[in-house]
């Protein structure tokens, strides 16, 4: 595969942005003895407890989960993208983020203290209430599947900010805090959740690489080229769907990444499947991580939601496209 | 006799309440071109879906290598049967060659690499539609009739005993549209392909089909030699133009459409 070097040349550079995550904190770990004396355990003192602590249980999960939830949105905004033939489809755009933020936002009202469960809850039946508005005609239309989630999802989110509004003001700021994206407080749990469904993602995607290659050429194309087109449909948008659900649920709503991932993949290494998927989900895991770490590192005292910094990289990122492209 | 590579009986279709195709049957053999030519909306690229399954049969039955196309798989289907669409815009940059490989889908197991076969018949493919200088091109930058010609280039490379074509000159200027229907003639001839293909232009299609297929509101109107569907009567009634006359061509004695007026 001619693509092969820039697959690994991007490999390498997601593997050099998690190192420096892994490294880069108020608790510095840039430290080439300390770090071997962590990984060996050959010799043990206080400052080093400290940094193996911090190190196992605060910043290797955070950034693990980071980078699971960068390969999940890649993939589901890669899945979209070529099913809808619409290189600005992703996971927000059928209302799967927005379905997942009420479902969660719904049960912390209802006095709940899990909003995984719930966030899935809300993102899949979005997904499925979309297929079902659609099922006679998901082949032939498209575009009205489309403006189904868009209408579902607006329908979501006000709802969403409705409900936001009961709460009291210090509440009211850690669930903005979530809605917008975050990687804070969360554990080895949520990484054992993301990283398999990462995973099963990616296997997935590259076993349907082919089919998805000829039905980003049409239905209709696709139909004559001998690919089942309906079940494809349904399988990418249901595989879309699950990805982006469990990372809303554990994660919050994390824009553009789903948008960014793929198109940077597609102008390294082309539109073909075989490499653009493993390519967007390589891209996907290094952009949250890097947006993770700015996200805890540019303020001093306090951590912006990752939301924000990668609503800002997709701002500058789809400005300089369009640039390009003049 | 041979049985016939596709077999189209009393076949109905629509959209909605209306029916567009209403009974029509008729035999492709092996070794056959067949041009369908009748006005717009007369449900010739109806036609087309309906032969290959894309759009379902409301009643009748069709026939391809004498299986019923029911009863055929997608991937088996498309060993069978080829079809060259009217143009669907391509969204994405794959190059030329990738393109027309993914024609050979359903020859390739599902994670196999392209092999030997696989790259002839897309080499093959891609100098009859004269391609080979573009291989390397984003189909997104190709003008319309280079266009038209990669899906010619990606019907071709299915290398299916039927092939049926949508149009499959409307861009294309005289010299490829000659070109184009000599090898579709060559093909039937050498490699014995049913080939079934709609055209506008009639006195291309006169002079390269075997058998000429007249349609008229979703019914034949004609069915034969252009000779014999190729009449005064049978255009001016079905085109709606009084001015349409038939005479022969004065090169190759073939019938031609010309305008008395």
């Amino acid at each position: 595969m001619k693509h092969c070097p820039r697959i690994v040349l991007i490999g390498a550079g997601v593997i050099a942005v998690i190192s420096a995550a892994l490294c880069i904190g108020p608790t510095d770990l840039l430290d080439v003895r300390k770090l071997w004396d962590l990984v060996t355990g050959a010799t043990r003192t206080a400052e080093l407890e400290r940094a193996a602590l911090v190190l196992w249980e605060l910043r290797l999960p955070r950034v693990l989960l980071a980078a699971a939830a960068g390969v999940n949105l890649a993939l589901a905004g890669l899945l979209l993208q070529s099913i809808f033939r619409n290189p600005l489809a992703e996971p927000y755009l059928l209302g799967l983020s927005s379905g997942g933020a009420l479902g969660a936002v719904a049960a912390l009202a209802a006095g709940a203290t899990v909003t995984i469960w719930p966030a899935l809850a809300g993102s899949l039946a979005v997904a499925a209430i979309v297929v079902l508005l659609c099922r006679k005609r998901i082949a032939a239309d498209l575009p009205s599947l489309l403006l189904a989630g868009v209408a579902l999802g607006a329908l979501a989110q006000a709802f969403t900010t409705a409900l936001v509004l009961q709460f009291d003001p210090g509440a009211m700021r850690s669930i903005l805090f979530w809605l917008m994206g975050s990687f804070a407080g969360r554990g080895w749990p949520e990484v054992w959740m993301l990283i398999p469904a990462a995973l099963v993602g990616c296997v997935l995607v590259m076993l349907l690489h082919r089919p998805l290659d000829i039905i980003a050429l049409g239905g209709e194309s696709a139909h004559h080229l001998g690919v089942r087109v309906r079940a494809l449909q349904l399988a990418g948008i249901a595989l879309a769907a699950v990805l982006a659900a469990l990372t809303v649920a554990t994660c919050g709503t994390i824009g553009f990444v789903g948008l960014m991932a793929p198109h940077l993949a597609r102008i390294m290494v082309g539109p073909s499947h075989a490499a653009s998927a493993p390519a967007a989900a390589m891209v996907g895991a290094g952009l949250t991580v890097v947006s993770d770490l700015a996200a805890r590192t540019l303020l001093a005292r306090t951590e912006l939601p990752v939301g924000v910094v990668t609503g800002a990289l997709g701002c500058v990122f789809f400005l300089a496209l369009l640039l390009r492209k003049r | 006799m041979k049985s016939p590579a596709l077999s189209a009986k009393d076949v109905r279709a629509g959209y909605g309440e209306a029916d567009v195709l209403r009974g029509i049957s008729f035999d492709l053999h092996a070794g056959e071109v067949l041009g369908v030519i009748g006005p717009n909306g007369c449900g010739k690229s109806t036609l087309v879906r309906a032969l290959t399954g894309l759009l379902n049969l409301r009643g009748g039955s069709v026939e391809i290598g004498g299986r019923n196309l029911v009863a055929l798989g997608a991937r088996e289907r498309a060993r069978l049967c080829a079809v060259q669409p009217q143009t669907e815009a391509p969204v994405f940059d794959f190059d030329v060659r990738h393109f027309v490989l993914l024609g050979r889908h359903a020859r390739r197991s599902l994670l196999g690499w392209a092999g030997s076969a696989d790259r002839t018949a897309v080499e093959n493919a891609l100098a009859c539609a004269d391609l080979r200088g573009l291989a390397e091109r984003s189909v997104r930058e190709l003008s319309a009739g280079e266009w038209q010609r990669a899906l010619l280039a990606r019907a071709l490379v299915q290398e299916t005993p039927v092939l049926m074509l949508d149009e499959p000159v409307a861009h294309l200027d005289p010299g490829h549209r000659h070109e184009v229907h000599v090898m579709l003639r060559d093909l039937a001839r050498n490699q014995d392909k049913a080939i079934l293909c709609v055209s506008h232009d009639l006195n291309l299609a006169a002079e390269f089909s075997d058998r000429l297929m007249v349609m008229e509101d979703g019914a034949v109107r004609a069915l034969g030699t252009s000779d014999e569907v190729m009449t005064d009567e049978i255009l001016q009634e079905v085109f709606r133009c009084p001015s349409l006359r038939a005479a022969a061509n004065p090169f190759t004695g073939r019938p031609g459409v010309f305008f008395a007026s």
